[in-house]
């Protein structure tokens, strides 16, 4: 079976370099791309779009059907992710510390839950004092890398950034907070369910916002059909690829968070790096 | 202006040099990730202070407001990068790496 694997491998890896042959060479200012298309999103981009940032609007405008599919791609690695690796059955061993003496109590019988008053805390297994200073700096930095992130998003139509970056940069201050303390508070912070909810709603408000132009009479992903919505009509597709890149960026923030918690805990969501 | 620009970054570039040699000439993994820790952070503080200066060139609002965002990068920079330097020392404490002394190296 592996074998015949290897074989598929490199019958399709084969055939997709072969393809390449057929490109045209990098740059090549005769290639179909920059004859038609470069011109077109250089010269146009602010006349159609208003928005300064021509990477973003190509990216959320002129090709937002293929960045809807790259969202639905990220959607489906953490979903792949949770079903692949999420382990409900829970570990039979349970660590609890006695928080005002440092006693630890570990509990081997296989009982579901164990109620604790709140003097304990439950503890991972190799646990080892967290560091203050990492903790203090951590707290303080965490805010700002998420105010920055959402800046990061908000501002994707003027300079480099966007949905997926700023994602990113929120997902890793989620990360962040898991490393610095330990991966329990993390996801006592944020359940996974919200996670979940955040990934959906993240692709549920791109392709929301592109099907709500064909019942407004136009396209879809034809943001110009939503002027009648917005409060500034002159700008409608700069507002429509802000609302995209906000879904974008709660799309991959979850996602991040997803695949962090779900690999290091190998599932189980309750002890990991 | 423009001389204290250029010694604000010659400074920084000095402190970064230092910084890169220590990083290569230093005997362990410790002090290897004192220079890094230190003479990286001094430096942009330099170099940053620098920039700053001559972004005030034409004195205007914008150009005020870029100098600070400017400072708020060494402020960041100023949190993170001892902080990152400890837990590296804190880590290789725990996973119990020696530091290294002189007697040792003679053996």
């Amino acid at each position: 079976m592996k074998f015949l694997g290897v074989i598929i491998v490199c019958l399709t890896g084969g055939l997709l370099l072969y393809g390449t042959t057929d490109f045209p060479d990098w740059g090549d200012p005769s290639s179909p791309a920059s004859t038609h298309l470069s011109d077109y999103y250089i010269e146009k981009t602010i006349e159609d779009t208003k928005v300064p940032n021509i990477v973003t609007s190509v990216l959320a405008d002129y090709r937002g059907f293929d960045t809807m599919f790259e969202t639905a791609v990220i959607f489906t690695a953490g979903l792949a992710c949770f079903i692949l690796l999420r382990d409900f059955r829970g570990k039979k061993e349970r660590f609890y510390r006695h928080k005002p003496t440092g006693v630890v109590l570990h509990v081997k019988d296989g009982k579901k839950t164990l109620t604790v008053g709140k003097e304990f805390e439950h503890m991972d297994k190799d646990w080892v004092p967290s560091d203050l200073i990492i903790k203090t700096v951590c707290r303080i930095l965490i805010p700002f890398i998420q105010i920055y992130a959402m800046y990061v998003v908000a501002h994707g139509d003027f300079s480099p950034g966007g949905g997926f970056q700023g994602g990113v940069i929120f997902g890793s201050s989620l990360i962040l907070l898991a490393i610095s303390y330990d991966l329990k508070t993390l996801v006592n912070r944020i359940k996974e369910k919200v996670l979940g909810i955040f990934a959906a709603l993240g692709v549920l408000i791109f392709v929301g916002i592109a099907a709500i132009c064909m019942p407004m009479g136009g396209n879809f992903l034809d943001y110009t059909a939503l002027a009648p919505l917005v409060w500034d009509p002159h700008h409608v597709r700069a507002l429509g690829m802000l609302g995209v890149e906000i879904g974008v960026g709660f799309a991959v923030m979850a996602v991040m968070a997803i695949i962090y918690i779900n690999i290091v805990s190998e599932g189980r969501h309750d002890e990991g790096l | 202006m423009d001389i204290l620009v250029i010694l604000l970054l010659l400074i920084g570039l000095l402190f970064f040099l230092g910084g890169a040699v220590g990083i290569i000439r230093m005997p362990d993994f410790y002090s290897r990730l004192h220079p890094a820790g230190k003479l990286d952070t001094l430096g942009i503080l330099a170099m940053v202070m620098g920039l700053a200066l001559y972004n005030l060139h034409h004195f205007s609002l914008e150009s005020l407001l870029l100098s600070i965002k400017m400072f708020l990068i060494v402020f960041f920079v100023f949190l993170a990068s001892p902080t990152a330097t400890h837990s590296i020392v804190d880590a290789g404490m725990r996973a119990g790496l020696r530091h290294w002394t002189k007697k040792k190296r003679k053996v």
